[in-house]
């Protein structure tokens, strides 16, 4: 008998360095548990929805329809628990690498289940409203999945082992070398290179963000004003122009790191306000369902 | 005159050492370069950026040089006169000078105060390269989006239910409820789509059938009469147990308070523009199916048989028939042939015949008449009005082309025999005898065989065959000769001879107007197919007792359950749902389909049975045919050029 459970033991510890090596992600978690579950979840919606014949056609008031929408609102502020659940530190509950994998192949099953709920009746009113409120959440949170499995290993190459700070550190160095090594520059030259310190690294909007372009940079104008300047002393220029060029490829690195993240954060703030948006739109659904009834 | 400038450096314990160095010269330099005598390594001041000097000993006087000037108070000035008593700060580029004086010297204070680069300056490092530097917060989104949601989608709507409370009729314009439709109206409904209160009177109160019957006031007012006549007990006994769905619904509905059995229960809305559907045929089945069963367990034995589906389980169908002469219609038993005595005698089949006398005769009536080759049904059975029904025979329409009763021609005036009146017939025989005996032997055979081509309707062709061979030569064997066999009368009609007190009777004919009087059927809707595609046994009938209605097998060629469901062979389906035929509301008329479904239905029929032995027989329906204006040149297809 104690045979039995010493080797139990010994296999759940095999399992857990086997689990420790290899990096088991939120996606693969309990080897792909929550996956399976969702995933028979959508078949038992899709094939019932099939065989169930409903009076007098599926659509969301029909019996069918009652059951499916009641799981699907009850899955969806499940789902927005999340955001409860992983600010609050516990050990004995759930962990919270089991709860995002769930909330992730959960909230998948959920098209299913609202879009079946709907019956495919689709219309424009504040039903359907909340149904794509629910696919908008849903799809963002698709994309956030994505970018999480696929990024960080971008963004660490990107880092080449150096810190956020390290990176803007870098470019403080370069700003107070720029600034000591300009001094000599005739008045003509200065500005562009003053212009560049002036920049701040982290300006531009949520479009330059994203897309890591800034047409505008300083930095890069004064490289080229400079270049193309014969107004100073050339040794003293050249000295800057070759620190410019360095700036800019440290502003490079961090410009990268931040589009990176934009990249990975900016599905967030999709998917948070619309969740609200669409708890409030599933209230109005609910209560106008019952209030017209 | 002097001018000390002084340094400030902070230790890392935040104490201050303060250096004073006076300066020579009565005007001071400052700019980047590092001749001046004051050197402020700043990009943004010029090399040579301004020249402080001071008249008086007290008054300073700070030029700007080389174009850039100084920021004093907020404002660039590019020279200005500085009371060094009052003191002042100025701002060269990314430095401040402040102009002080401490006993009778002038004090200059230069600092950085800027950054050197916007790069320098202290970051919030979370903060910055995330992108809540550039984004709205995802709270205020959340809230502000949540909160639109809410006024939009949920006060607005119940602001206007609210404010039109107890109103009749909404004006026309935006609400705010607007957005809760679930789906467009029906056509006939589709003028209410803004006015949501003409049906949802009172929140959180399902749709009851005062707001239907509001406007519904006439046929629809109540269930139909054979529902509303029985029990609720029986109703409520009718019902299939209910399966875990319905419980889920019923469980649904009874907490929200919607209550079973109000008109919307079949009548759905809000499922899409167009016509209303037609309610389904789960409907009816819910108690049909095995309902006979539940009633008589629960003490109401019924008559009922069970129906489901039209293709897999529909009761035979039970035709009004008369089980004996004179007796009165019921309707048929389920099992045994039908027999309808209607009180004529027709053989179907001899008329039907491709070949023999009828169709010799037909075939030499071609071009007076509609007929073809050979007598087909609708030579003598004419729809009524509608197309709906057949017209039940009449004799002089549908009968006296062939079988004439005309006697006699006086002065190209045709005399006949008065159809429908034995009394009149006996007069007018007698009256015949009476004047002057007949010339030629009278024509009193129903139906002798005449010559083809030679005998007509309205002609008197005196020949002698079989059924005059006795003639008569007095008016009363001329009388008991028409109705006697062989007679007139008799071939057709059952006759009662004269018996105590009695003249020559014929027994009363009665042709049954409607067969199916629970279901509904339309013969315009199937003009497309042969009758006999139907009427299968008519070829073969040898009596007019056969009830040629078809039975339900001939339905089911093309008619299958509501599904497609069907236990035999078809070729091209026509679902079919309950209220194709039946009428819940029972009010004996049309069965009220949506007009799309009723198109399709014909459109559907594209094989058709083959009419290879019809050359030309369409219903002509409309067309009144005079018996004695007819012409010979008559064309035969007169019916089908006028399209039927």
């Amino acid at each position: 008998m104690a045979s039995i459970f010493r080797r139990r033991r010994n296999r759940a510890t095999q399992t857990e360095r086997v689990r420790e090596r290899q990096h088991e992600g939120f996606l693969r978690y309990a080897g792909f548990r929550w996956a399976k579950i969702s995933g028979a979840l959508g078949l038992i919606v899709i094939v019932s929805y099939a065989l169930i014949d409903v009076t007098p056609r599926h659509n969301g008031g029909s019996w069918y329809g009652y059951t499916l929408g009641t799981i699907g609102a009850l899955l969806i502020l499940w789902l927005t628990a999340l955001g409860y659940r992983k600010r609050k530190m516990t050990s004995d509950y759930w962990s919270l690498k089991a709860w995002t994998s769930a909330h992730v192949y959960l909230g998948l099953s959920l098209i299913v289940i609202g879009t079946w709920h709907t019956g495919f009746q689709l219309g424009w009113n504040v039903h359907t409203l909340a149904w794509a409120l629910m696919m908008l959440v849903i799809l963002s949170g698709l994309y956030g999945v994505v970018v999480y499995a696929t990024l960080p290993q971008a963004l660490s190459n990107n880092r080449d082992q150096m810190t956020q700070m390290q990176m803007l550190e870098a470019i403080r160095a370069f700003d107070r070398q720029l600034h000591s090594a300009a001094q000599p520059l005739s008045p003509a030259d200065t500005a562009p290179v003053l212009a560049s310190l002036d920049e701040n690294p982290f300006a531009g909007g949520i479009g330059a963000r994203l897309s890591g372009r800034y047409p505008r940079c300083a930095t890069a104008a004064a490289l080229s004003a400079l270049a193309a300047s014969h107004g100073s002393a050339p040794e003293a220029r050249e000295k800057v122009v070759g620190l410019l060029r360095q700036k800019q490829a440290a502003l490079a690195r961090l410009r990268a790191h931040l589009r990176i993240r934009a990249l990975l954060e900016i599905w967030l703030y999709v998917h948070v306000p619309l969740t609200f948006a669409l708890i409030a739109a599933l209230s109005a659904h609910i209560i106008s369902v019952f209030f017209y009834w | 005159m002097s001018f000390i400038l002084r340094r400030i450096a902070t230790t890392k314990t935040g104490k201050q050492i303060i250096r004073d160095q006076p300066l020579p010269g009565d005007t001071i330099t400052l700019g980047r370069d590092s001749a001046n005598t004051i050197h402020v390594a700043d990009l943004a001041v010029n090399p040579h950026h301004a020249t402080i000097g001071s008249g008086d000993g007290r008054t300073v006087r700070v030029t700007a040089q080389e174009g850039l000037g100084f920021d004093l108070n907020g404002r660039t000035e590019t020279v200005a006169d500085i009371d060094s008593a009052a003191g002042a700060e100025l701002r060269f580029g990314g430095h401040r000078l402040t102009i002080a004086r401490e006993d009778d010297k002038i004090i200059l204070l230069v600092e950085r105060i800027d950054e050197l680069s916007q790069a320098s300056k202290d970051v919030d490092e979370v903060k910055a390269f995330s992108l809540q530097s550039v984004l709205f917060g995802k709270r205020v989104g959340a809230w502000t989006f949540a909160a639109l949601m809410l006024l939009a989608f949920l006060i607005g709507p119940i602001w206007a239910w609210h404010s039109y409370r107890g109103v009749d009729e909404r004006p026309n314009g935006f609400h705010a409820d607007s957005a809760w439709l679930s789906g467009p109206l029906s056509s006939a409904h589709a003028n209410l789509k803004n006015d949501c209160q003409s049906c949802h009177v009172d929140a959180f109160v399902a749709v009851t059938d005062n707001a239907c019957v509001n406007c519904h006031t006439g046929e629809h007012k109540a269930m139909s009469m054979a529902h509303a006549g029985a029990p609720t007990a029986m109703l409520l006994a009718a019902r299939h147990p209910p399966g875990l769905g319905e419980k889920v619904l019923a469980g649904f509905a009874e907490a929200f308070n919607k209550p079973a059995g109000r008109c919307v229960d079949c009548h759905t809305e809000h499922e899409g523009a167009g016509p209303m559907a037609a309610t389904p045929q789960k409907f009816c089945a819910d108690c049909h199916d095995g309902m006979a069963g539940r009633l008589k367990s629960a003490g109401h034995p019924t008559m009922l048989a069970d129906a489901a589906d039209f293709g897999t389980s529909h009761p035979e169908l039970r035709p009004l028939v008369r089980p004996a002469a004179g007796a009165k219609p019921v309707r048929a038993m389920p099992g045994k042939p039908w027999r309808d005595y209607n009180g004529l005698k027709f053989p179907h089949d001899l008329h039907l015949q491709a070949t023999g006398g009828v169709a010799r005769m037909a075939a030499s009536f071609r071009g007076r008449y509609d007929f073809g080759k050979k007598l087909e049904c609708e030579n003598c059975h004419r729809p009524d009005a509608d197309g709906v029904r057949i017209k039940p025979v009449e004799m002089e329409r549908d009968c006296a082309m062939c079988h004439s009763l005309a006697f006699e021609t006086v002065g190209g005036v045709t005399r006949t025999l008065r159809h429908g009146e034995p009394d009149q017939v006996v007069a007018d025989l007698t009256a015949y005898y009476r004047s002057t005996p007949p010339a030629r032997p009278l024509q009193l055979g129903g139906m002798a065989r005449r010559r083809p081509g030679q005998y007509a309707e309205g002609q008197v062709y005196n020949i002698y065959f079989r059924e005059v061979a006795a003639r008569p030569s007095r008016a009363a064997d001329a009388v008991r000769a028409v109705f006697s066999e062989g007679g007139a009368c008799y071939d057709c009609h059952t006759i009662f001879p004269p018996a105590a007190g009695n003249n020559w009777r014929v027994m009363a004919v009665n042709q049954t107007p409607r067969f199916l009087t629970k279901g509904w059927f339309d013969h315009d809707a199937h003009r497309e197919t042969a009758c006999a595609d139907c009427h299968v046994t008519a070829t073969e009938s040898k009596a007019s007792t056969d009830l040629l209605v078809p039975a339900l097998r001939q339905c089911r060629d093309c008619h299958v359950g509501e599904g497609g469901a069907r236990i035999v062979k078809v070729e091209t389906a026509t679902e079919s749902p309950c209220a194709m035929c039946h009428e819940y509301h029972s009010d004996g008329g049309k069965p009220w389909q949506p007009k799309r479904e009723r198109k399709r239905q014909l459109s559907s029929i594209t094989h058709q049975p083959s009419r290879a032995i019809y050359d030309v027989s369409l219903i002509t329906g409309k067309r009144e045919r005079g018996l004695y204006d007819v012409s010979w040149r008559t064309p035969s297809l007169q019916g089908a050029r006028q399209g039927g």
